[in-house]
């Protein structure tokens, strides 16, 4: 068989979390990008041997791999991706999918219509707690899920300003939140309702004291409730996550920064804010899902985990959520049919749930 | 000083009666007339004379006995929907009067008792314990000394066990005025209440009866968001989703995003954790401030060295009237105003 061959637009911070593992994978990687710095990033892999090269012409890159690893800023994920797609190739693409739906779903309906799959990028399902926990609610070891809490905070991205422009990163909501939003709905199924709020400086100002946090409350069609908050905080904010899920049976609750495992506590100065969260002590959740997704491009049977319909309803969701936060008002959210399955990532559901009123 | 505590329906009965036992200077009767109907009708709750036996306390057996014994102050644990009466009574007999949380299950209760109490001159305040907490007031000084600068959100948990083994009436809406959201909501409200000069505006709740849904018709579970006038968004969980199983009866937290800093607290964190081999289970040893005593004191005696008083008639009535715009948000779907906000 002939190598992988992927090409990976982006060379920033989840382009790197991404290229380990790809070449874990076996991969020969391509990288594109528009200011240059894929030259800095496939240098200092090719000087470690790896089979990496910047590609300064994105048809030349689309003509010879077989997929594409989106990793660019958000705004730029439609235009690459329908250019990947209309050349047949297989589609990574980095979460949010798009910053609204209907962008999210073109780029959805191309790639069904092309027969090419693709994979939103909700890496957290691949976190091993976060796995371990919807293993356990898909088994019943909770029962019927009743209320669940999830927090994701840390230090304001300083390292592309484009997170601090909503206009291009959604806010927290779109960027942050959209990561346990995906995950709520997949534990505990479809969402119905969406009330949210934002408070802070949502367009980064570059003071040092520079706060955004939002907060939303989910109501799944099973009548559960899910409380979600996001927060680019302080620069001392360490990065951290926590769930608390609680059913008829039992309780399951996680707290990252509780079991890292490993840790350094001094090291003679104070460590910078980390940028994108790791799992040490298992294998990389970035190479758990992109061989998941290599798997399925030639083994109709493996079904990855997280599909386009399912980065599509992220996104509609945080896009909810986002209308609520201005609004200060619910938002309805229509039951939204699941594309009748066709070959790419056939999904996963999450335990059947009815639609129904929530109950007081 | 003599107090009575007037009912035993709450489950906080046993430790009042036991710490107003134990504090000197302080004489206590009990008394629980309506104990012996409920205890027929929830069949294993010790109520009424055999529960004053047990906690060591004198008993009278009815009000009008326990007012006539002369109360400094009395001590309102009756089921949520009969505190009226009772701190009406002590508004009469010109007793001062602590009255267990919530204030009452509707507004006009609450106002109606607050007006008595302010017509007979008496103090009427309400049991919020959690406000004497040492984790709750290090964030009071932290957000006074503006060390938050201005809080944007608040994330509250007060989670526990559905509380119906020992009481059942908590789930019973015609005596408690619903289930976990009157029950849970208010502690976190109150905190909120007392560390903002700030009036709530805005709630939105959603709840569900999933939990114990073969058991009670009350919800279980809930999650409430209280916009309040100085801007700051808190959502409480006012679940109980805490396991029956569990050691503990459940617990409260709170996360405050400020400006400038990022708070956490656990109001009943402070224990030492294990496992007995014995039993079989997890071993937790508290070793917190006793937050009913220091309440219950600061009622008789006035406030301690860090100044912290109870909750006012006024102060439960805020937190009720959150508790009322959840139950509307609830069955409406939709963001609702707080009367009075």
């Amino acid at each position: 068989m002939p190598p992988l061959h992927i090409g990976l637009l982006g060379a920033g911070g989840i382009a790197r979390a991404h290229l380990p593992g790809w070449l874990e994978l076996g991969a020969r990687v391509g990288v594109h990008t528009q200011d240059g710095s894929a030259d800095k990033l496939a240098g200092e892999y090719a000087e470690l041997g790896h089979d990496v090269t910047a590609v300064p012409d994105l048809d030349e890159l689309l003509s010879r791999c077989r997929a594409v690893d989106i990793c660019t800023p958000t705004p730029t994920h439609k235009a690459l991706a329908l250019a990947a797609v209309a050349r047949g190739r297989h589609v990574v693409c980095e979460k949010p999918l798009a910053l609204t739906v209907p962008d999210a779903e073109e780029i959805a309906t191309a790639a069904a219509a092309a027969g090419v799959h693709l994979h939103p990028a909700h890496v957290v399902r691949y976190f091993p707690a976060y796995a371990a926990m919807r293993d356990a609610v898909v088994r019943g070891d909770l029962g019927d899920l009743a209320v669940l809490r999830f927090t994701r905070g840390g230090a304001r991205p300083q390292w592309a300003p484009w997170f601090g422009d909503p206009d291009q990163s959604g806010g927290v909501i779109m960027d942050l939140m959209v990561h346990d939003i995906d995950i709520a709905r997949w534990v505990a199924g479809e969402v119905v309702r969406v009330h949210a709020r934002t408070r802070g400086s949502e367009r980064a100002t570059g003071a040092p004291a520079d706060v955004v946090t939002a907060t939303a409350v989910l109501t799944h069609a099973s009548g559960a409730v899910s409380h979600v908050t996001g927060l680019w905080g302080l620069p001392d904010q360490p990065f951290r996550t926590t769930f608390r899920v609680a059913g008829t049976d039992g309780l399951l609750r996680h707290d990252s920064a509780a079991v890292p495992g490993f840790r350094i506590t001094a090291q003679g100065v104070r460590a910078a804010g980390e940028g994108i969260p790791s799992s040490p002590m298992t294998e990389s959740p970035y190479l758990a899902e992109l061989r998941e997704f290599a798997a399925s491009w030639d083994d109709p049977a493996v079904r990855p985990r997280v599909d386009a319909h399912d980065g599509l309803a992220a996104v509609r969701i945080a896009r909810a959520a986002v209308e609520s936060s201005r609004t200060g008002d619910a938002v309805e959210l229509a039951p939204a049919a699941r594309p009748a399955p066709q070959g790419p990532g056939a999904a996963t559901t999450t335990r059947p749930t009815e639609p129904e009123e929530p109950t007081r | 000083m003599k107090v009575a505590v007037l009912s035993f329906a709450h489950v906080h009965a046993a430790a009042y009666l036991g710490l107003l036992r134990d504090m000197p200077g302080v004489e206590v009767v009990g008394t629980d007339p309506d104990g012996v109907a409920a205890a027929l009708a929830a069949p294993g709750e010790i109520r009424g004379r055999a529960f004053a036996d047990r906690h060591g306390v004198g008993y009278v057996d009815t009000y009008e006995e326990a007012f006539a014994w002369g109360p400094d102050a009395v001590v309102v644990c009756s089921e949520n929907a009969r505190h009226r009466p009772l701190v009406e009574r002590a508004a009469a007999h010109r007793v001062d009067v602590l009255c267990e949380k919530p204030l009452a299950t509707t507004a006009a209760d609450g106002e109606a008792m607050v007006a008595a109490c302010r017509a007979a001159g008496v103090r009427l305040a309400v049991a919020f314990p959690v406000r004497f907490s040492p984790a709750y007031a290090a964030v009071k000084r932290a957000v006074a000394a503006g060390a938050t600068g201005c809080v944007l959100t608040v994330s509250g948990a007060n989670n526990g066990h559905m509380p119906t083994r020992a009481r059942r009436w908590f789930a019973d809406p015609a005596l408690a005025g619903g289930g976990a959201l009157m029950d849970h909501t208010v502690h976190i409200a109150d905190l909120l209440d007392d560390l903002f000069a700030a009036r709530a505006v805005r709630v939105y709740a959603q709840t569900n009866n999933l939990l114990y849904a073969d058991e009670v018709a009350a919800e279980t579970a809930g999650l409430v968001t209280v916009e309040y006038d100085n801007g700051t968004v808190a959502t409480i969980d006012c679940s109980w989703s805490h396991p029956r199983s569990h050691p503990a009866w459940g617990g409260l937290e709170m996360t405050l995003v400020g400006e400038h800093a990022t708070l956490e607290m656990d109001a009943f964190d402070q224990k030492v954790h294990g496992h007995s081999e014995r039993h079989g289970r997890p071993l937790e040893l508290s070793f917190g401030v006793d937050l009913d005593s220091r309440m219950l004191r600061a009622f008789l005696f006035g406030p301690g060295p860090d100044g912290m008083d109870l909750a006012d008639g006024e102060g439960g009535l805020r937190t009720l009237r959150i508790v009322e715009a959840g139950y509307e948000s609830a069955r409406r779907g939709t963001a609702v105003a707080v009367a009075g906000g």
